[in-house]
């Protein structure tokens, strides 16, 4: 199957090319960028030195094929994916264009107005352990968020249990740099991201409706911006109907999640790793859950943590292809992480 | 096989002995076999401050 990535230069774009290049059976064949059309690959991804021959090539210079990633900035996937799609290509977009079903969503979140309604009917949204079934016959997959991933995973169970009733979940997100793409801006600055720990969307956060979408649950979402590269850990505040005890937890979860290839429940008696975190993620497509039940307050406490560029994006997308070729789910995402890094 | 008393797993006999403490495999904690026939743990005794007196 040939395959190529439409943005190629950023940072979700290069986690693509890597994990692409080591799919056997994907042949990248073409890699596009404005900025560094021209340019090798590894100028752009220096981890990617003699890993490819292939150069950056404009976008007016893609030609049709098989499997097209779009690592594009949100709004720029749209206009494209038309295209794509009557030249026969399979495409996997990454940005948030096609993840709502509900235009007015678009218009709240994004400020963007949307008519191609029936194109986003038509694209599943890309996440294997909740439409795994749909993503089978797709022609159209919209990846979710880092964010959402982890929030979604780790909210699901208790909402499709009927558990959350009309309450809301609290989720308090953090998540590191990369997660903010690689165009320069004062918030990537060393002197502001040092140390960081900055509440970058108390209230309001765009994720907000992909994550209200997939699990039917009202969220109220915090973003903070903490001093870590890559990584999400989403911690969930939940009030259910009726207590939880921390057995239960787990029945629920290993229920849910127990066949899943890429979910891990962690939550253990001892030792300093007794719950999921983003650090020895880096690189996988792993999303770690765990639990705690706090009888004190009736509260329901998850936590979800991944790799944003990893199951938070770029890891997460070519899962999805797995599943819609038909390829063992696992192809080409074998990495289990470093440990200490 | 039985259940881990704190998460509900299963957890195989795999040729234990009565007193054996083991570990659940999914969530971590310890765990003595009871008895052999049936297989029957309990979660085991964390050490107190005055053991080993």
């Amino acid at each position: 199957m040939k395959a190529a990535v439409v943005g190629g230069s950023g940072y979700v774009g290069g986690e693509l090319v890597r994990l692409l290049l080591g799919h056997p059976e994907v042949e990248l064949t073409q890699v596009t960028s404005e900025t560094m059309a021209g340019k090798p690959i590894a100028k752009a991804h220096p981890n990617l030195r003699k890993a490819t021959r292939l150069q950056f090539v404009p976008r007016t210079e893609l030609q049709p094929t098989d499997v097209t990633f779009l690592a594009t900035p949100h709004t720029e996937s749209a206009p494209i994916v038309p295209g794509l799609l009557d030249g026969g290509s399979l495409v996997i977009d990454l940005s948030a264009d096609f993840r709502l079903k509900d235009p007015a969503a678009y218009a709240h979140y994004y400020r963007t107005e949307r008519t191609d309604t029936a194109l986003l009917a038509d694209a599943v949204f890309g996440l294997p352990e909740l439409h795994r079934d749909q993503l089978r016959r797709a022609r159209l997959i919209a990846v979710p968020g880092c964010i959402s991933t982890a929030a979604i995973l780790a909210v699901r169970p208790l909402a499709a249990a009927g558990l959350l009733g009309a309450r809301p979940v609290v989720i308090d997100a953090k998540s590191g740099s990369s997660a903010s793409g690689r165009d320069a801006g004062p918030a990537g600055l060393h002197a502001e991201r040092s140390g960081v720990m900055r509440a970058y969307a108390p209230a309001g956060h765009r994720h907000t409706a992909e994550i209200e979408q997939e699990t039917g649950a009202t969220v109220a979402l915090s973003c903070h911006a903490v001093e870590a590269v890559r990584g999400v850990l989403a911690t969930v505040h939940a009030f259910p109907t009726e207590p939880l005890e921390e057995k239960g937890l787990w029945q629920l979860y290993r229920r849910a999640y127990g066949e899943e290839p890429f979910v891990r429940l962690v939550h253990e008696a001892d030792g300093i790793h007794r719950e999921p975190e983003p650090k020895i993620l880096a690189g996988t497509n792993f999303c770690d859950l765990g639990f705690a039940a706090d009888p004190h307050t009736r509260r329901t406490v998850v936590l979800g943590a991944l790799d944003n560029l990893g199951k938070g994006a770029a890891g997460n997308a070519v899962q999805c292809l797995n599943v819609r070729a038909g390829f063992p789910e696992t192809t080409g995402l074998g990495f289990l992480g470093l440990h200490p890094v | 096989m039985t259940e881990c008393p704190t998460c509900a797993a299963s957890v195989a006999n795999d040729e234990k002995i009565v007193g054996e403490i083991f570990p659940c495999p999914d969530c971590g904690t310890e765990l003595e076999v009871l008895t052999t026939a049936p297989f029957a743990v309990e979660t085991a005794p964390k050490e107190a401050e005055d053991w080993g007196e």
